[in-house]
């Protein structure tokens, strides 16, 4: 039926014709709206999408600053900042995790063990997530990283910063640790604008020690940076003049001597011990040693839970700060002021007591340390020979409240601003003191004589700390209010040296005091003669001390348990040795404690003769301490990224 | 039907030459040119992994155009219809034999090269409707009985296509199909009612969830960039910073910081415009798209020269293409078009679509060729 079509039909020509003109104008029409959105984006929004585009390419970086170091006396670190070389791998910029672990292995070295975990750790985590792929590279290798870096997809060189105690365990009282980030920090109203410091990766706050206290200093002051990125955020180059340069921390200088520390934290190990010991002149602790210790470095790690549970549970309590925080029953150690308060009483030097070994007050026996008696003594001679029953009777004849006083005088009883957290103030008792205690019960508030009598001792609820003991001891040496101060310079600000008043004690009842615990020492039959130094070119003068921890019994005693050696350890009696040296010239006086050590002649005071010979050797009152002046060059240094 | 297959006067090769539409070619040239001196950009001032490549193939496409133009337009006709099914029955194939990449099915593998039955069907759909009207008289154009072969044709790729699932082409042999009929003559009446349809036909897409996810999202998307600057929105934001911060003479060239922060996806492709307009600014971006409209109406002159129905119609379908490319991709890295996965002729890196784009100029360059009366028109 179809007749050849014609395919040049006018009709059909004519209708293209006009169709196609329309198609082309329509093009035409739409291309020009194209063209006047392009107008639109480049030339009148231009300067919108310009900002847009400077936006995307530049943001601001924190450059954390570093943390202050901590020194000892003479500059030697005991904290600073480890700089830890690593390299971190995105898989998902990575692409083929082997192959970009082969290329960065031909320059540094990765062991099969590591590169298996490496990959274990890829398969297990998202791919945006960056696993580390070396630690710990030397600058060379981590240099090499770098130059190769476009070369090697998906790996990421990263500085980060370590803390470092280089004292380990021996320090881990007196400077802390930093450990991580926490929400609590974060909301802290101290850290006001110095959230996004803390969101840093890896930025670590002081935890504890002076680490904490001085947080403040220590962290320093952190710096800015202008930097392109990518839409990846990784940094493609750093604006040079941008660079607003951080500033570290200022450096904190302490009293410490490092080495005798290190000897100190020797003497007493495998014990559940603290020593302390302070310059006389200056209030300056140079050793504040206490065992068993942590070490702060695993500490700064984040600390495992196992070992955290370990260290809480153990009954040598490792996390104690036992020379600030660790209370006791002083003992006999407290025979000093109960001497002088009877002095300042009434009763003189010469005044004499015949000992059979016990003393009956009240409705019962009050017993003296030796069962068969000291025989007649006088003041000096109960110091000698730590005789309970002088010191009962004394009591009868004095209040409690004289007592007290003289014990504060001395230095107990209170908590001295050093700056290391944890420091407990002890209790000396008074009336005052049973009233406020009491302070719901009336009942239980009156003092009552035979109370008197156990606190002569330095028994009942009379407490202190080893550092009160020290400064106890200083004072009772210079007769003065030695006050002990562990920070020496905090960046540039020296810490002035306390200026210590004479203390309203009469200098002879010191020197009775002084004169009898020389005797303790260096006299024959006096409680700790083996604690006397080997070179008689120097005197210890020195006082033992037991504390009771656990009554036996009269039915334990009935079964024939008399020696402590006998109890278990918790329940043996605390050592305790308080001293300073030289007699003649007072200048270190030192405080050991050793928990449970059954005997302050036996266990304390040796440990305190080994730790003062150590002292006396190297008399680091000789030796300059650093300046804080020393410190202008290293600060310099230390400015920047 | 004799004279069909019959071959014309031989001619000189140097004829031949003398008689290729030179300045379609000169232009079409500076396009690849502008592509491949954008992907040197892109590739970071390098031939690899882009620019060399795009030259090279840019260089076969041109043999591959001026082989199909020295082809006479009437072989081209006798093989429309057998080009179509093959491109037909290839898609059909696709499901049960092609390859998956990227979640979608869309390539055969033929061995030592990949075959995209989407890309000839492109062609395909050109040259069957082109001969369908060519036997159409006019006044049965927009007769109901003769509507139905030609929407079947073009529903039926559109179908497979739109199942692969690549709604981007799919959306492109579609509207072709529909521009050839509307070129042909259809009734404005039936254009109105066709209009309607296609609405309501959208509009059923969206209820019934016909769409994929990503691709409701890409069209939510391109209603809102601004929206979700850093989810779906993101790219599109990024082109047009890049497009607005080249400002009116542009950053330089290979100095685009957007696409030296690795900013965009795709540069190299779908995104390519974005870098061109950030490095040569509004004066180089204008100046592309004026040798694009240079480049449509010219195949617009070609087909209102050609000698045949057919000639007309497929010289006019394939600019028809290459234009739709253009405004898409263009209108899509500015936002005024979604974000569907068309690249940019001969300027974006991509063999397979530069193949077709250029072939269908050899389609064209063919009608040009035999324009002149010389006893071999049909």
């Amino acid at each position: 039926m179809n007749t050849r079509v014609n395919s040049n039909d006018p009709e059909k020509i004519e209708i293209i014709s006009r169709r196609a003109a329309i198609f082309g104008g329509g093009f035409g029409l739409l291309l020009a709206g194209i063209g006047a959105r392009l107008f639109q984006l480049q030339v009148v929004d231009h300067q919108k999408y310009m900002r847009l585009a400077q936006e995307n390419q530049f943001n601001t970086r924190i450059l954390a600053p570093l943390r202050g170091e901590i020194v000892d006396r003479y500059g030697r670190t005991l904290a600073s900042n480890r700089q830890n070389f690593r390299v971190l791998l995105i898989p998902d910029e990575a692409g083929d995790v082997e192959e970009a672990l082969a290329k960065i292995r031909s320059y540094v070295a990765i062991s099969d063990e590591k590169h298996a975990k490496i990959l274990r750790e890829v398969r297990r985590t998202q791919g945006y997530a960056p696993v580390e792929v070396v630690n710990n590279l030397e600058w060379d290798d981590f240099s090499k990283v770098n130059f190769e870096l476009p070369h090697l997809p998906g790996a990421h060189p990263e500085v980060s910063e370590t803390r470092d105690y280089p004292l380990g365990n021996a320090t881990a009282f007196v400077i802390g640790y930093v450990g991580a980030v926490t929400d609590r920090d974060l909301q802290s109203p101290e850290n006001d604008n110095q959230q996004l410091l803390l969101r840093q990766p890896g930025f670590k706050v002081g935890r504890d020690g002076l680490e904490r206290t001085y947080e403040k200093e220590l962290r320093g002051v952190a710096g800015t940076v202008d930097v392109k990125v990518n839409a990846h955020g990784r940094v493609i180059e750093e604006i040079e003049d941008s660079v607003k340069p951080s500033v570290q921390g200022a450096t904190l200088g302490l009293t410490i001597d490092a080495d005798l520390q290190l000897a100190a934290m020797k003497t007493l190990e495998g014990e559940s011990a603290s020593a302390v010991v302070i310059d006389i002149e200056t209030g300056d602790i140079l050793v504040l040693a206490s065992t068993p210790a942590f070490d702060p470095n695993i500490f700064t790690k984040g600390i495992p839970t196992e070992l955290w549970t370990e260290l809480n549970e153990s009954p040598y309590k490792p996390l104690l700060n036992k020379p600030l925080g660790g209370i006791y029953p002083p003992g006999s150690t407290f025979k000093m002021v109960t001497a002088i308060a009877a002095m300042r009483s009434g009763i003189s030097p010469s005044f004499r007591v015949h000992c059979n070994g016990k003393f009956w007050y009240g409705n019962r026996f009050f017993h003296c340390w030796r069962k068969e008696g000291h025989g007649t003594v006088d003041m000096k001679g109960s110091i000698k020979h730590s005789c309970d029953t002088f010191f009962y009777t004394c009591a009868t004849q004095i209040d409690v409240d004289i007592i007290a006083d003289t014990a504060r005088k001395l230095g107990l009883g209170e908590s001295y601003e050093l700056g290391v957290p944890g420091q407990h103030s002890g209790v000396v008792p008074d009336r005052a003191w049973k009233k406020r205690f009491y302070a719901g019960t009336p009942e239980n508030q009156i003092w009552f004589p035979g109370e008197t009598l156990s606190v002569a001792i330095g028994q009942g609820s009379v407490s202190a700390t080893p550092l009160q003991l020290a400064v106890m001891a200083a004072r009772i040496a210079s007769g003065r209010a030695v006050r002990p101060r562990i920070v020496r310079f905090r960046g540039e600000l020296e810490l002035p040296t306390p200026t210590a008043t004479r203390i309203d004690i009469a200098e002879e009842h010191l020197a009775i005091v002084r004169d009898g615990m020389n005797a303790v020492v260096n006299e024959p039959g006096g409680t700790a003669v083996r604690s006397a130094f080997d070179n008689k070119e120097w005197k210890l003068a020195g006082k033992t001390g037991t504390s009771q921890v656990y009554r036996i019994t009269a039915e334990e005693r009935a079964r024939g348990l008399t020696k402590p050696e006998d109890l278990p350890w918790q329940r043996r009696d605390h050592a305790l040795f308080v001293c300073f040296a030289p007699y003649e010239a007072p200048r270190y006086a030192c405080a050991v404690v050793v928990e449970h050590g059954i005997g302050g002649a036996r266990m304390a005071g040796p440990k305190a003769k080994e730790i003062m010979t150590a002292v006396m050797a190297k008399d680091p009152a000789r030796l300059k301490p650093m300046s804080p002046g020393a410190l202008a060059k290293t600060a310099d240094a230390a400015v920047g990224g | 039907m004799a004279s069909i297959i019959l071959p014309g006067p031989r001619r000189g090769i140097q004829d031949q030459i003398g008689r290729l539409h030179w300045p379609l070619i000169i232009m079409l040239s500076m396009i690849a040119g502008a592509g491949v001196a954008t992907l040197y950009s892109v590739g970071g001032g390098s031939w690899t992994p882009w620019a060399g490549t795009h030259a090279l193939r840019f260089a076969i496409s041109m043999g591959a155009m001026i082989f199909v133009g020295f082809i006479g337009i009437r072989y081209w006709m006798f093989l429309s219809y057998p080009i179509y099914v093959v491109a037909l029955v290839a898609l059909a194939l696709v499901p049960f034999i092609g390859d998956v990449n990227m979640g979608a099915r869309r390539w055969i593998d033929l061995g030592p090269m990949q075959f995209q039955p989407s890309e000839l069907m492109k062609i395909g759909i050109v040259l069957a409707l082109a001969r369908y009207y060519h036997g159409l008289r006019a006044e049965q154009v927009s007769h109901i009985l003769f509507l139905i072969p030609p929407l079947i044709m073009i529903a039926a790729p559109v179908g497979l296509v739109f199942l692969q699932p690549d709604l981007g082409t799919a959306i492109m042999i579609g509207a072709t199909g529909v521009a050839i009929m509307v070129l042909a003559g259809l009734s404005w009446r039936l254009i109105f009612l066709g209009g309607l349809a296609a609405v309501g036909g959208a509009i059923a897409a969206f209820r019934f969830g016909v769409l994929h996810d990503y691709q409701l999202k890409r069209i939510f998307t391109f209603l809102d960039p601004d929206s979700d600057p850093l989810g779906a929105g993101y790219h599109l934001l990024q082109s047009k910073i890049g497009i607005g911060s080249g400002g009116l003479v542009g950053k330089g060239y290979m100095m685009g910081t957007q696409r030296e922060l690795n900013f965009l996806p795709e540069m190299q492709t779908d995104f390519i415009f974005t870098i061109f307009s950030e490095e040569f600014g509004f004066v180089g971006a204008f100046g592309l798209l004026l040798v694009y409209l240079a480049v449509i109406l010219t195949g617009i002159n070609i087909a209102l020269r050609a000698r045949s129905h057919f000639a007309r119609l497929a010289a006019l379908g394939v600019t028809v293409t290459f234009a739709l490319y253009v405004l898409i991709n263009t209108g899509m890295v500015m936002g005024l078009a979604p974000v569907v996965g068309v690249p940019l002729p001969l300027v974006s890196y991509g063999g397979t679509v530069m193949l077709t784009i250029m072939i269908g100029f050899g389609i064209a360059m063919s009608a040009h060729m035999s324009r002149d009366p010389d006893g071999t028109t049909l």
